[in-house]
């Protein structure tokens, strides 16, 4: 009896250590985290903030000898976690955006709250999650990885205990969090009952969008579209986001406006490319309107917007309308060339805007205001951060030769080659958008050059080592992303994202 | 009547039978026991200590620690339950894999009462 | 009696019934908790669905991903109750409404 039990379908899985590696140093060090914040003394709490960089840095050592090793694909647990190119590429994003969060925290938090153990241990949680993301080829481990990275964001949002703002924030985006992700499960549990499985690959063969059950099909796509929207801030989904990012501690929000925003993109190009490719007649209209709403939405809004942070964070909801037109194209042009531009433009906008929010962190240590009105005469006192402001504000707007160029050249790129009355009419509007947008950040450009420093005072700016690095590796990396489009490790980087090894 | 509610027909039965015990007994019991109210008898508590407020009032924000940590102990039972109906299946592999997600477990748990949350304060 | 058998069917509708039921109450209520009470009210709704389409369609998957849902829902649980009741006793009595220092 107890042999016949023993004896059974269940084999050990295949655990490849090398490719789980990354999630590996990353897990072992939350728990070190942990303890070393339990046993440290209160004096030297500062440490923290160290390990949890050489933590991110460990866990990119293993995705570069992956990357180097061999270009083959890593599968685990039948297919539900796989190590390819493009999951690569994208937990390097998500570590080195970490670690500038980090570099852009270590001063912020030591000023501002006494929990430093724990800020570090959600942060390197949430950033986990992300990493789980880019390898998840499952529903089920594709939401658990959401609510990995999501649950931990809640509450650094909040982090600022006695700030009615920070809890604000925190409230909003908890509570418009969780309805997105029990919206994203009910169309998961739909998708779920038209396939018999919860592998995208198999969902991806079931869902056509045309046959049986084509209703209850739709309805599962738009439901699970819906919830991503939500964490991309989409519009009409995008409420939350100018709050919260205006609320939540600044490192934190440069966090959720790069790197958790690019969690979700991961995810929604996870299920357009794997799990919807046939139902193209579903998705990709519902992703047109979503786009070209959200650019021109998230502008006109940013236009009109005092607060530097809300005019930034606005402008990130614009850009994820970028980052949407290549995926309303994606079954109808090439799918490796919307790809490819999806993951260009993650990588490009990450070193970007994390640059911008290091500089608005730099600035306010000043002037301690966050009026776009306060930025004058930043040239006359501060005339690098002025400069390298520049550089991130024309790299968003889409000037050559910076980063942000080359990123919107990839989307347009991918929507012309789609060839189709729809395309044309989506890249029309982001061409006339993208000249709109250029309008608040040339605003805020005058100012920083033009004006005179609001109340007179001309005193410089003593910005932080640890923000100096963070400027200089999110400068460096916009400008060559810019300047050296062609060179030749980018190429390869860019060849690798477009491909989903399967 | 299909299989499926002939199957609840039973519980429906048990149900009857047991409102009609009940009811009997104590129907038995109020016709035969002597009946001499005073206002102490009449009291919600005989132990003699009028309640005070109503039932609605606010508990103390200490108990919330513990509910919160309740919760999270009490889900995570989820994964080991059903490892643990088939512990010999999974062998070391299994035993691994459980003890690390004991571990961590076990972590929160140490982190909770050094922080003082374990204290009634 | 009325002879009819339960079938999937029913347990599907009842789980949408309930999903719409929470959806519309997130609409609607303004007490920070009692929103949240209607998100667990959906996630419920999902797990019952999920149950009902492994049920039907013989496959384990579907189960599996309940027991996620529940913890993670749990978690939220906890995460979210810290929040609100960080916020109900700064405020006692707010509404959603009443968090409103953030706009434009």
């Amino acid at each position: 009896m107890i042999s016949a039990l023993v004896a059974s379908d269940f084999a050990t899985p295949h655990v490849d250590y090398h490719a789980l590696a990354p999630e590996i140093v990353l897990g072992v060090g939350i728990c070190l985290l942990i303890v070393l914040d339990l046993f440290l003394a209160e004096s030297r709490k500062w440490l923290v903030s160290t390990v949890a960089g050489l933590i991110l840095l460990g866990a990119v050592l293993p995705v570069v000898t992956l990357g180097v090793i061999g270009s083959d694909v890593r599968s685990m647990f039948d297919g539900r976690y796989v190590i390819d190119n493009f999951s690569l590429v994208l937990k390097a994003l998500f570590l080195l955006s970490g670690y500038v969060v980090v570099l852009m925290s270590s001063r912020d938090t030591e000023e501002r709250t006494p929990y430093q153990g724990e800020y570090y241990t959600l942060l390197l949680t949430s950033i986990m999650g992300m990493v789980m993301m880019a390898s998840a080829r499952d529903l089920v481990s594709v939401f658990v990885a959401l609510e990995f990275l999501s649950i931990p964001a809640y509450m650094l949002a909040a982090w600022r205990k006695r700030d009615s703002k920070s809890n604000e924030a925190g409230m909003k985006y908890f509570l418009l969090g969780v309805f997105a992700s029990a919206v994203m499960l009910y169309g998961m549990s739909l998708l779920y009952g038209v396939t018999g499985s919860t592998r995208l690959v198999d969902i991806g063969q079931a869902v056509t969008g045309t046959d049986h059950l084509v209703g209850v099909q739709v309805l599962g796509i738009v439901f699970v579209i819906v919830g991503f929207a939500f964490k991309v801030s989409a519009v009409p989904f995008h409420t939350w986001a100018p709050d919260v990012y205006q609320g939540a501690p600044t490192p934190i929000t440069a966090f959720l406006s790069v790197a958790s925003k690019a969690a979700g993109f991961v995810a929604l190009s996870l299920l357009v490319f794997l799990a919807f490719p046939a139902a193209k007649s579903v998705y990709e209209p519902f992703l047109w309107v979503l786009a070209a709403v959200t650019i021109t939405v998230g502008n006109l809004l940013a236009l009109k917007q005092k607060n530097i942070v809300r005019m930034l964070a606005y402008s990130s909801v614009s850009q994820g309308g970028f980052i949407l037109m290549p995926l309303a194209v994606a079954g109808t042009g090439d799918a490796r060339t919307s790809l490819r531009a999806v993951v260009v433009y993650l990588i490009i906008y990450a070193a970007t805007n994390l640059g911008a929010f290091a500089v608005v962190m730099a600035v306010s240590r000043k002037t301690h205001s966050g009026e776009i009105a306060s930025y004058g005469g930043l040239f006359n006192y501060a005339p690098g951060l002025a400069a390298v402001m520049t550089l991130f504000l024309a790299s968003l707007a889409g000037i050559p030769p910076f980063g942000g160029w080359y990123a919107k050249f990839g989307a347009f790129k991918a929507v012309l080659e789609a060839r189709t009355g729809a395309a044309y009419t989506l890249a029309v509007i982001a061409a006339v958008n993208t000249v709109v947008s250029a309008a608040y950040y040339i605003t805020l450009m005058r100012e920083m050059w033009m004006k005179p420093a609001p109340d007179g005072d001309e005193s410089p700016v003593r910005v932080p080592r640890n923000l100096v690095a963070a400027l200089v590796i999110t400068g460096v990396a916009t400008l060559a992303f810019g300047v050296l489009p062609g060179f030749s490790g980018y190429g390869a980087i860019t060849g690798l994202a477009g491909a989903f090894g399967r | 009547m299909s299989q499926f509610l002939r199957e609840y027909l039973t519980v429906f039965w048990f149900a009857v039978l047991a409102l009609l015990l009940a009811g009997l007994l104590l129907g038995i019991s109020a016709l035969v026991r002597p009946n001499k109210p005073t206002a102490q008898k009449l009291l919600a508590y005989e132990s003699g200590v009028d309640p005070i407020g109503d039932g609605w009032s606010q508990s103390q924000v200490r108990y919330y620690f513990f509910a919160l940590l309740f919760v999270i102990f009490d889900v995570e039972a989820v994964f080991i339950f059903p490892w643990a109906t088939q512990l010999e299946r999974y062998g070391t592999f299994g035993l691994v894999e459980m003890g690390i997600f004991v571990f961590v477990l076990l972590l929160g748990l140490v982190y909770a009462w050094r922080k003082g949350a374990l204290r009634w304060v | 009696m009325i002879a009819v058998a339960v079938t999937s069917t029913w347990y599907l509708v009842l789980a949408a019934v309930l999903f719409g039921i929470g959806l519309a109450g997130v609409m609607i209520r303004r007490n920070p908790l009692i929103m949240f009470m209607c998100i667990e009210l959906m996630l419920n709704a999902v797990n019952l669905s999920f149950v009902t389409l492994a049920n039907h369609l013989g496959d384990i998957g579907g189960q599996t991903t309940v027991l996620f849902v529940m913890v993670v829902a749990a978690a939220e649980v906890v995460v979210g109750l810290g929040i609100i009741v960080a916020i109900l006793r700064r405020r006692p009595g707010a509404t959603a409404d009443d968090l409103s220092e953030l706009k434009g």
